[in-house]
């Protein structure tokens, strides 16, 4: 349990941080809201002048942009690209934070199992992933309640937001997947960006090309914000792939740094 | 009884060799000194009786219990302090500790502050802030406050000045006292000399010698630099304990283990402008031990 508040009172801040980022960006967008909402029929004859395949790709053709959710679901996606950022680096910093700042012969010279590192590393990230939501979802039910006037079906705005959780997840797991394959990782921002953005493109991809194969290979496309909307409910494949790969990702982690030599310093 | 035994251990870092079949024990109660140059498999050693890193073949056992398999229970009674000290930078340091305590059972918190007191350490201050040799001092502190029952200490006199040597030796001399077990690698054979009941010799990644400090006192090894007005010829030294014998004109530089009056009596002949007498090197001494070896 040291080990756990130790690693949760370094990084809150950094937590909070990332958080307000994604209220702010959210803030930045619900101000158009009105001014889109009110000329939806002029944005939506600009889009039929683009290549449906850019539509799609943008993720324009399935949102209703007059109405809050829709909106909402559009915004959201870029919500949730911070988000993703956020989890990715914190997965990967977790394990190897300790190594860039040469720590790590000290907490692995203690009298404790590496499976038990591992656990409070992984705890503590996803005590701060709970936690980032938590707030995320306060604030943006406050932003929206003050940006848009409108009546709202508030399930299905929780189940919007709640995918950041599942998403969240698979990023913290292949981050920390990542941190015990590579050996030495020098910085993590960067590195973090490069991935999510990968799998952005491989999103956009998907969107455009309408390509169900493809929608495996990125968490983004895992919870279609207008099928959430349509139908109330995440797609169970979807879900059921993302679940899988977050156990692959976490077990793999625990099996690699059971194994692994810490380097010297 | 063994405290630490290892038996054929051998590690690899991919290809590169890091240490190949290391055999020795330590008995409890003992300070065993572990020497060698740098690179030679003294922190490899080490860090695999820490579980820091996998051996390639061979095993180590702790208080008889295997070191990778039974490590967590082992290091719960083991002290450690690295070469290098690292901490979270952010941290005061009686937060370190405090932190470094909570994963031993039933540490006596009196026990921080009483070592903190001998090695002059201020508790208040930021990690980040403090000196090498500061930072040094956490790290005696930090591997000493649970009182473990076997100390490792991984060439730990870089960086502390004369005074604080002098009380870590203190420290470590009490703590052995009490009947704790210590594991002591360095590079430089003056302190090793100091403390240890024994020592092992490790270089290129293989043990070369263990022997009693008695014995490695016994041979006085002395390094002579001898500058004369005359040029002198090899053969005047030609003494039985002289090694590494080398004449450059009117220097002649060598390693003589033996009876000091032998050379003076030789000296008395001649005329000297300079006479050097130093402790010999690791290094010098280890190209001793091989030419014996060989």
């Amino acid at each position: 349990m040291n080990i756990y508040w130790q690693e949760l009172k370094m990084s809150v801040r950094t937590m909070i941080s990332w958080t307000l980022g994604m209220l702010l960006t959210l803030l930045f967008f619900m101000f158009m809201f009105t001014a889109v909402a009110k000329d939806v029929a002029i944005i939506n004859q600009i889009m039929t002048k683009f290549p449906p395949e850019l539509v799609r790709a943008l993720g324009l053709s399935s949102l209703d942009l007059s109405t809050v959710l829709g909106f909402y679901g559009y915004v959201f996606m870029f919500i949730l690209l911070v988000a993703a950022v956020y989890a990715l680096k914190s997965g990967i910093s977790a394990l190897s934070e300790e190594i860039r700042a040469k720590t790590a012969d000290f907490l692995v010279s203690k009298p404790i199992s590496r499976t038990t590192i591992v656990t409070a590393k992984i705890m503590s990230v996803v005590t701060l992933v709970v936690l980032q939501i938590i707030i995320y979802i306060g604030g943006a039910f406050v932003i929206i309640q003050i940006t848009a006037n409108q009546y709202f079906h508030k399930p299905t705005f929780l189940l919007i937001n709640l995918s950041l959780f599942f998403v969240e997840l698979f990023f913290v797991g292949l981050g920390l997947l990542l941190s015990v394959i590579i050996n030495k990782i020098k910085t993590v921002l960067p590195i973090a960006l490069g991935i999510v953005f990968g799998f952005w493109i491989l999103q956009m991809l998907n969107q455009s090309l309408a390509d169900h194969t493809l929608a495996y290979f990125t968490p983004f496309a895992y919870f279609d914000i207008a099928k959430i909307i349509e139908t109330g409910s995440y797609e169970n494949v979807y879900l059921f792939s993302d679940v899988v790969l977050i156990l692959v990702f976490t077990v793999l982690t625990y099996i690699i740094y059971q194994r692994k030599d810490m380097p010297s310093v | 009884m063994n405290v630490i035994e290892i038996n054929k251990l051998t590690k690899y870092y991919g290809k590169s060799r890091g240490i190949v079949d290391v055999s020795f024990n330590v008995q409890e109660g003992e300070i065993f000194g572990f020497i060698g140059p740098n690179g030679a498999g003294k922190s490899t050693t080490i860090r695999t009786l820490l579980a820091l890193i996998y051996p390639t073949r061979g095993s180590a056992k702790i208080f008889g219990k295997d070191c990778i398999i039974e490590g967590a229970e082992i290091r719960r009674h083991i002290g450690y302090l690295p070469s290098e000290v690292f901490y979270y930078d952010n941290m005061k340091v009686i937060d370190l500790l405090k932190y470094s305590a909570s994963f031993y059972p039933n540490v006596n918190h009196k026990r921080i502050y009483e070592l903190a007191e001998i090695m002059d350490l201020d508790l208040k201050r930021k990690i980040d802030d403090l000196s090498y040799g500061n930072k040094k001092k956490v790290g005696i502190v930090q591997g000493l406050l649970h009182s473990p029952k076997l100390i490792i200490l991984d060439e730990p006199t870089g960086g502390l000045d004369p005074l604080m040597q002098h009380k870590f030796f203190e420290l470590i001399h009490e703590e052995n006292k009490k009947g704790v077990t210590v594991l002591f690698s360095s590079h430089i054979l003056s302190e090793v000399q100091k403390i240890c009941t024994r020592v092992g010799i490790i270089k290129k990644g293989r043990m070369v010698k263990v022997e009693e400090i008695s014995t490695l006192e016994h041979n006085n090894y002395k390094k002579f630099r001898i500058e004369m007005r005359e040029q002198t010829s090899a053969d005047y030294f030609n003494l039985p304990g002289i090694s590494n014998l080398s004449v450059d004109e009117k220097a002649v530089n060598f390693i003589f283990n033996g009876d000091i009056n032998r050379i003076i009596e030789k000296l008395y002949e001649r005329k000297v402008i300079n006479l050097i007498v130093e402790e010999p090197s690791l290094e010098e001494i280890f190209m001793h031990y091989y030419e014996k070896e060989a």
